[in-house]
Order: C-alpha cells, then sequence, then structure tokens
C-alpha cells in the first residue's frame, strides 16, 4: 500500500504557463478532483467520487501546478493519526507542496512534524467549496511547502472570493508588491500564559529563540491574555457540535460502507455510523450530540465565549504587529483529550480565524514558533516567515 | 357538564414560487420527473456549498410585509438536526432562532359578522426536504427518494394560539392564501401541495386562561379538511378531559376519509445549531424600506377603494378583491370604459364561470379585457341584447375576432328601429287576438306574453325595450 497518497495523478501533463507552472502540489484526499476518488480516511466516503474539482483545485491547475495526487488523511482530517501522510509528500520530494484541512491546528503541527512551514491563512479567505468539511466556521485550506515563499505563491493563486462559497466573508485578497520586513519597526508579542504552559526546559529554549529575535532587531513584547486556556474548550465544544452535524449526511445510503444486517432504515443508519466511523471521530462526533442534545446550554456559552475570546484576541493587536507562540511537536492521540492537548497551542488561530504560520524550531530542542496575525494580516505574517527563512535566525528550509 | 373551548395556533408552510431551489441553482419544479432537478448541492454530496437565493430572500420578505410583519434587520439559518431518509444531510436548514420577521397579523370575519384580528408569532424560511415514495417490488416493499423537491424554498408562518374555532383557522387560511397571491411569492394551493397547514390545538375550561398540553394535528389537504380535524379533535379532546383521561404532547394525522385524527410515529427530532455555511442575513432600514415600496395594493384596501371609487357593496368589493387577478381585470375592464355595475355583473356571473368551465385560467383566457369591454359596449349602445351579447361572448373563447365581427357573422344586431318593427307587433297582435283581450280585460301578465311572441318572431334581435314601449302605446290605444 502507497503510505504517502491515497490516489496518485496517473497522468503527467505539465501546465506550460501560470504563477504555479512547474510545481507539483499533493492536495489532502477530502479535497475533490473531479473523477478522482474523496475519501478523507474513511469508510464514510468509500466509494464516492467527486462530481466536481474544489475551488481550490481548480485554482491551483488554472495557475499551471500539476497535482501529483490525494495525500493520506486522518479520519476527515481530524488530527494527525497514524494514517495521516501530511507532510511526507514533501519530505520525499513527491511535491513541492501540499495543501490541506487545517481544522485546529493539523497543517500547521504537520509541518512541524515534517521540519517544514505550515500555514493556515485567515478564514474565509480561500474558498472551501468541494472540501469534505468537518468544522466549518473554524477550518481553513492550509498550506505546507519547504519555504514560505511557495506558501505565499500559493495562497495568491487560490485566495478570494468565489461565487459558489456563499460563507466567505466580503474581503478580497491583494498581494501586491512584496512587503518588506524591517525588524526594527516589528514588534512581536508573547502570550504569557501560552509561554507559561510549556515544561521549564521548552520555556527556557523559547527564550532562547526569542532572544534570536531581538538580536535580529524585532522588539519582543510580553502580552497577558488570561483567558488563552478557554480556546480550547471552546474549539471542542464549538466544533464537535458543528462536526457532529457535519457528518450527519454520511448514512451510507448513496455511497460509503453500509452495515449488513439492518432491519430498517433507522437501523441500518445506526449501525453503519457505528461500524464506518473509527474511535476517535465517534468519540468526537458523540461528544457533539451530547452538547447538541443534552447540554445546549453549554454550547451557547461556548459560542458567547468565542466570541469574547475574537475580541480580546484582535485587541492584542493594537499593540503588537504578531504574536509568537511555541509549538509543541505533535503525537498520534488516540482520546480527545490527547487530541486537544495537541492543538493546545494552535486551536485559538481556527477558534479567532487569524492567520498562523509555523516555522521550524530555530533552537536545538526548542518548541517550533508559530507567528499569527490580525485578521486579513495573511501577506505580513507570510513576508515575517520569508524574512526568517532568509536570515541566520530561520528555521530550516 | 363543563363546557370547554379550545386553543388553536396554526403552522403554516408556503412554498414560494421562485425559478430556482433555496440554495442551488436547480429548477424549483418538483414535479417533474424523479430527480432531474438535483446538483451536488442539493443532493448535499460532500464538498456541496450552499448559496442562499436573493429571489427567495425577495419573495419571502415581501410575503412578511404583505402579513403585516416586522422584517427582522438580522435573520440566520439554524441546522434542524433529524435523521430521515427525505434528509440526507441529517439536517434542515431552517431559521430557528432569529427568524425573517416577527410579529404580524390577519383580520378575519367572525362568525358574528364581527373582525378578529389573528396574530402571527413569526415567519422564518427554510428548505423544503426530499419527497418519499413507498412502492412494492414484487412482494418486496421499497422506498424511493425523489430529490427534485429537497431544497425547494419555503416560508413556515407560525401564529400565536389565537383561533378559538375552525371557522377562525379556515377564515385565516382563506385570507392568508389572498395576501400571499397578492404579493405574488405563492400560488398557496393547499390542493397542489404549495401550502400545508398543521394545527396545534389544546383544551380548557372556558372563561379560563389556562394553556395546556396541545395535540399537533397533520396531513390536511384543503381548508375544509382543516376545519373537519380541528372540530374533530376539539370533541375527541373535550371527550378524553370529560372522561378523566389525560392529554399527551403528540402527533396526530388526519384521515380524510373517515374524517378522524389517528396518531402518529414520532420522527426523531433534535435541536437547533446556528448554520456556519450559509451567513446571516442583515437587512438595512433602506433595504427594507425598499421592499415594503414593492407590496401592491392589499385586498383589504382595494375592497375599501371599490366601495368609496365605484360604489360597490362591501360583499361585493370584498369578493373582487379577494383574487388579485379578478380585481385586476375588473379595473382593466374600468379603465376600458364599463360602468362599474355591468363590469362586476358581466365579470362574475358570465365570464369566471365560463373561464372555471373551460379550465382555463383569468390570465390565460383569449376574452381579454379589451374584448370583453368592446362587448359590453355594444349592448350599452343597445346594438345588441343581453342574450346576444351571452351568445357572442361564448363565441370569443373559440375566435379571436372581434365582438362587433362576430355580432355581424351571427346577424345578432339589434333591431331598434320602429318602422322595422311596426309590422311584427301588429302580426302578432292580429295573430294573438285572445292575449289582447286579456290585456283589455286587465290581465297585465298578458303584455310579457305578447313581447315574448315578438321576440320570438324577431330572431331574438328585437330591442326589447323598444318593443315593450310600442306595444304598450299600441294596446292603450286600443283599449281606449
Amino acid at each position: 500500500m502507497d503510505s504517502t497518497f491515497f490516489y496518485r495523478n496517473p497522468n503527467r501533463t505539465e501546465s506550460p504557463a501560470g504563477k504555479l507552472a512547474g510545481m507539483t502540489v499533493a492536495v489532502q484526499s477530502g479535497i475533490g478532483v473531479a473523477g478522482w476518488p474523496m475519501d478523507p480516511g474513511s469508510d464514510a466516503l468509500a466509494g464516492f467520487k467527486a462530481p466536481e474539482n474544489a475551488a481550490v483545485v481548480e485554482r491551483l491547475q488554472q495557475n499551471g501546478a500539476f497535482l501529483a495526487g490525494l495525500s493520506r488523511s486522518s479520519e476527515f482530517g481530524l488530527g494527525l493519526d497514524a494514517e495521516s501522510a501530511a507532510g511526507r509528500a514533501i519530505e520525499q520530494k513527491d511535491a513541492r507542496a501540499e495543501i490541506m484541512l487545517d481544522l485546529a491546528g493539523e497543517a500547521r503541527l504537520a509541518a512541524c512534524r515534517s521540519g517544514i512551514w505550515g500555514f493556515k491563512p485567515t478564514w474565509g479567505l480561500v474558498p472551501k467549496v468541494g472540501i469534505a468539511g468537518l468544522i466549518p466556521s473554524m477550518e481553513a485550506c492550509g498550506i505546507l511547502a519547504g519555504a514560505p515563499e511557495d506558501i505565499r505563491l500559493i495562497l495568491s493563486a487560490v485566495a478570494g472570493p468565489d461565487d459558489r462559497d456563499f460563507s466567505q466573508p466580503a474581503f478580497s485578497y491583494a498581494d501586491g508588491s512584496p512587503a518588506g520586513i524591517q525588524p526594527d519597526r516589528i514588534t512581536l508579542g508573547v502570550v504569557e500564559e501560552a509561554k507559561a504552559s510549556l515544561p521549564g526546559d521548552e520555556q527556557k529554549a523559547f527564550d532562547e529563540e526569542l532572544a534570536q529575535l531581538q538580536k535580529a532587531g524585532f522588539k519582543v513584547k510580553m502580552l497577558s491574555w488570561p483567558d488563552y486556556g478557554l480556546c480550547g474548550l471552546v474549539h471542542r465544544i464549538v466544533g464537535s457540535v458543528e462536526a457532529s452535524s457535519s457528518a450527519g449526511r454520511y448514512d451510507s445510503v448513496r455511497y460509503g460502507k453500509r452495515a449488513p444486517g439492518a432491519k430498517n432504515w433507522n437501523d441500518m443508519y445506526l449501525q453503519s455510523r457505528g461500524a464506518f466511523f473509527k474511535t476517535l471521530l465517534k468519540s468526537y462526533l458523540i461528544q457533539g450530540a451530547y452538547f447538541q442534545f443534552e447540554r445546549y446550554d453549554a454550547y451557547e456559552n461556548a459560542c458567547r465565549i468565542r466570541a469574547r475570546l475574537c475580541k480580546e484576541f484582535s485587541r492584542l493587536f493594537e499593540q503588537v504587529d504578531a504574536l509568537v507562540f511555541p509549538v509543541q511537536k505533535p503525537d498520534a492521540p488516540e482520546t480527545l483529550e490527547g487530541l486537544y492537548d495537541q492543538f493546545k497551542s494552535t486551536a485559538h488561530a481556527n477558534v479567532t480565524g487569524c492567520p498562523a504560520l509555523t516555522a521550524a524550531p530555530f533552537a536545538a530542542g526548542g518548541p517550533a514558533l508559530q507567528f499569527v496575525g490580525a485578521l486579513k494580516d495573511d501577506v505580513r505574517i507570510l513576508a515575517l516567515g520569508i524574512f526568517l527563512s532568509r536570515t541566520a535566525t530561520g528555521g530550516k528550509s | 357538564m363543563m363546557e370547554f373551548e379550545a386553543v388553536i395556533g396554526l403552522e403554516i408552510h408556503v412554498e414560494l414560487n421562485c425559478a430556482t431551489k433555496l440554495f442551488c441553482d436547480c429548477p424549483n419544479n418538483p414535479g417533474d420527473d424523479p430527480n432531474v432537478n438535483t446538483c451536488p448541492v442539493c443532493l448535499w454530496y460532500p464538498g456541496a456549498a450552499p448559496r442562499l437565493s436573493q429571489a427567495a430572500l425577495d419573495k419571502a420578505a415581501l410575503l412578511c410585509l404583505g402579513l403585516n410583519a416586522e422584517i427582522q434587520s438580522k435573520s440566520a439559518f439554524d441546522q434542524k438536526v433529524y435523521y430521515y431518509p427525505d434528509l440526507p444531510k441529517g439536517y434542515q436548514l431552517s431559521q430557528a432562532h432569529l427568524p425573517l420577521s416577527r410579529g404580524g397579523w390577519i383580520d378575519i370575519t367572525d362568525e358574528d359578522g364581527s373582525v378578529k384580528r389573528l396574530r402571527i408569532h413569526h415567519i422564518h424560511m427554510e428548505e423544503d426536504v426530499a419527497k418519499l415514495v413507498h412502492e412494492m417490488e414484487g412482494r418486496n416493499p421499497i422506498s424511493l427518494v425523489d430529490f427534485n423537491r429537497a431544497g425547494a424554498p419555503l416560508v413556515e408562518i407560525v401564529t400565536e394560539p389565537d383561533f378559538r374555532t375552525p371557522h377562525h383557522a379556515m377564515e385565516f387560511l382563506k385570507a392568508l392564501r389572498t395576501q400571499v397571491r397578492y404579493v405574488g411569492s405563492s400560488e398557496c394551493s393547499m390542493e397542489n401541495g404549495t401550502m400545508r397547514a398543521d394545527a396545534n390545538i389544546s383544551i380548557r375550561p372556558k372563561g379560563t386562561s389556562q394553556m395546556n398540553t396541545k395535540v399537533e394535528v397533520k396531513n390536511m389537504n384543503s381548508v375544509r379538511h382543516v376545519g373537519d380535524a380541528i372540530a374533530y379533535e376539539i370533541t375527541r379532546q373535550s371527550a378524553a378531559v370529560q372522561a378523566g383521561e389525560p392529554v399527551v404532547l403528540h402527533t396526530r394525522l388526519w384521515d380524510p376519509d373517515k374524517k378522524v385524527t389517528l396518531p402518529m410515529r414520532q420522527k426523531f427530532e433534535g435541536p437547533c445549531v446556528p448554520d456556519p455555511s450559509v451567513p446571516p442575513i442583515e437587512l438595512s432600514p433602506d433595504e427594507i424600506e425598499a421592499l415594503s415600496k414593492r407590496l401592491p395594493e392589499m385586498p383589504a384596501t382595494r375592497a375599501e377603494r371599490f366601495v368609496n371609487q365605484h360604489g360597490l357593496s362591501a360583499e361585493e368589493s370584498t369578493y373582487l378583491s379577494s383574487d388579485p387577478e379578478v380585481a385586476g381585470y375588473f379595473e382593466e375592464l374600468l379603465r376600458e370604459g364599463v360602468q362599474p355595475r355591468a363590469a362586476l355583473h358581466w365579470l362574475t356571473t358570465q365570464l369566471l364561470p365560463a373561464v372555471r368551465q373551460r379550465r382555463q385560467e383569468l390570465s390565460q383566457t383569449p376574452v381579454t379585457p379589451a374584448r370583453l369591454a368592446a362587448l359590453l359596449s355594444m349592448l350599452a349602445k343597445d346594438e345588441i341584447n343581453a342574450n346576444a351579447a351571452r351568445d357572442v361572448l361564448s363565441s370569443m373563447f373559440d375566435s379571436n375576432d372581434a365582438p362587433a365581427e362576430i355580432v355581424k357573422a351571427k346577424g345578432l344586431a339589434q333591431v331598434s328601429d320602429a318602422s322595422a318593427l311596426e309590422a311584427m307587433i301588429d302580426q302578432v297582435l292580429a295573430a294573438q287576438a285572445a292575449a289582447v283581450a286579456d290585456f283589455k280585460n286587465g290581465q297585465s301578465k298578458a303584455a310579457g306574453f305578447l313581447i315574448g311572441q315578438i321576440m320570438q318572431a324577431s330572431g331574438g334581435k328585437a330591442n326589447p325595450k323598444v318593443i315593450r314601449d310600442m306595444l304598450t302605446r299600441k294596446l292603450s290605444s286600443v283599449s281606449a
């Protein structure tokens, strides 16, 4: 079995033109490519072929990119389980970049795991039509690449409004002249509560990395965001409720594996859903159903707190140009607790919708760094990554 | 014996007559061959993204305004979660928390003739679900799903529990249908399924204000069925309470053949969570004002105008204005110069029955207001008589010729010339000496008989008014 690709493109027809000409891109298996199987690591979609190209695929192809194939995904892109091959196609030089869903930090953590750059754009900047999603209000099309320049190039090709995606906020994307970074004019903020969540030795390594940034000319400012710790909880409640609804359409009637021996259609739904979802996703969906049916009040509170977190987060950018968060490398969790522990340093960007870029660690043994910008400040965050990648401070590329 | 009164509220689904479905561009024609009007969006394939139809929003908003409701500046769609084969994505997009409008009312005439205002709680938009068809394949029962209806645009009108009698519910539905047709948002036909009403019914001792456990009744396919089902349910619940049996919250189906309500199996229904894929609808005061300006004159206002401008009775005006097409036709006739009473008479007693008999729509009939006005103009000028006009009207359904040409071709022009009629009258008087004698002896009915004989002799073409005048003169001179 091909452990990297769920499906490899059998044809190699290079497009001669376009800003992505010559670039080979892998897309995650839940992203629709017309006529190709669409199976984000779940028997729920067994046998399903995408009826049309996802908007992001259409734009990649229009700009001359070559699709290497569909990379293997954890079930519906949630988490980075043993099935997920996110980042591997780039490591193996099968692709220069990869597009995958970032629901809670998957694209960024996968990049950290592979020692490459991972980016989650502002929510809604890249249309999601044609992608089998799970958490519509949090997920975004993540971009992985060995160099942040490639991410910026791909983003400029795939960002912007699409007539078919009504959920996109009313803003356009403009990557005009490359925004130069003058370190002495940039203030980077560090959320004290995020730093405090690190083990002692990693805190020290993180401090060393911050010292390197200061040495490069950046101002570093410590900030307090007391509610930082609520991001994971809010994501868990709101995300699981949305997932529970989103997965409702997988009923094994028109596609997907069907459990045998059901007595009637209700029984068929129950048995099939019980059989084809894997344990982690099933736990997540059951948790979402619990909040939908039994604790709707908690869900409403989580929505209210989310609105508050968004306001608080945007206020931080009144004091600084970007935030730096430490990110710990992921493992493959089997429980929801483990899953959210993994995303504790990334989920805030999904909760608030802000753009976030992860870089490989600057210091040996230190955590990877994640640069987070205000909403729609994607270009500056990528320019910052490009600046860092070209200086001694930058991570490996 | 304790006397009860009913507390009734209605939930009415109205299918908007939009060209496309609510969230995709598929044709909104549920009656087409099964599953031809589908796409990845209304089949809810993975990755499909709903896009709200502006036309549906406009029609829904006009409907709200037509029912005196207040459009909300912000409304939003929720996911109404339930699992059933008619809803393959597991939730219905509906506005549970933030409806398109709140408030509203319809005035009806109560059984004692007084005006009763029935309030609307809110109106929200939602998508229709697919249609299930249950068949036998050999000896095996099978269930088929037709997705043509999936995603069709609906509004749901939820009333306050202001209704007390079946009459209230029936009159409300009739008035609702009229008003929605006026704004052009739906045909509102219960028989064709473009309007569906469910009733929530409870009873309480008369004179109290308590709210007791309600029972929901579905499956009424006509306004009359709604009345019958409510009447049955009031009787059933009253008997149950008298017998000391508790009323339990549940849903019942109306069986129109047996004329009873029967308990139905419950669908599993879950909560409503905000939908993240369809952005909230935000309407500024200017946009709402612009929509209000698109509202046509509503039936009550039009009826009042008919009374004041054209001297019709309140009853005649209400009848005319209850159907926008009929009222429009009436006004077209007036614009063509027809007098109001003649227009009312010929439209309601001659044209409408003839159109219905031919299974035509008023808007499609070849007897346009201009053509009918031309016919009525000939009648007003005594160029034809009423019998001939009826005959010509009938021919106008099958011919595009002008009424005057039909009159000419059929030789129906009225004879009003005294010299032409003189001889005819004299011949009849000579032949009907007995009737003339009766008249002389004071039997005035004999004059009617003689007029009939003269009309017959003229082949129906004689002007009855002229004949009557001439005959009266002649008989008077004879008797003198």
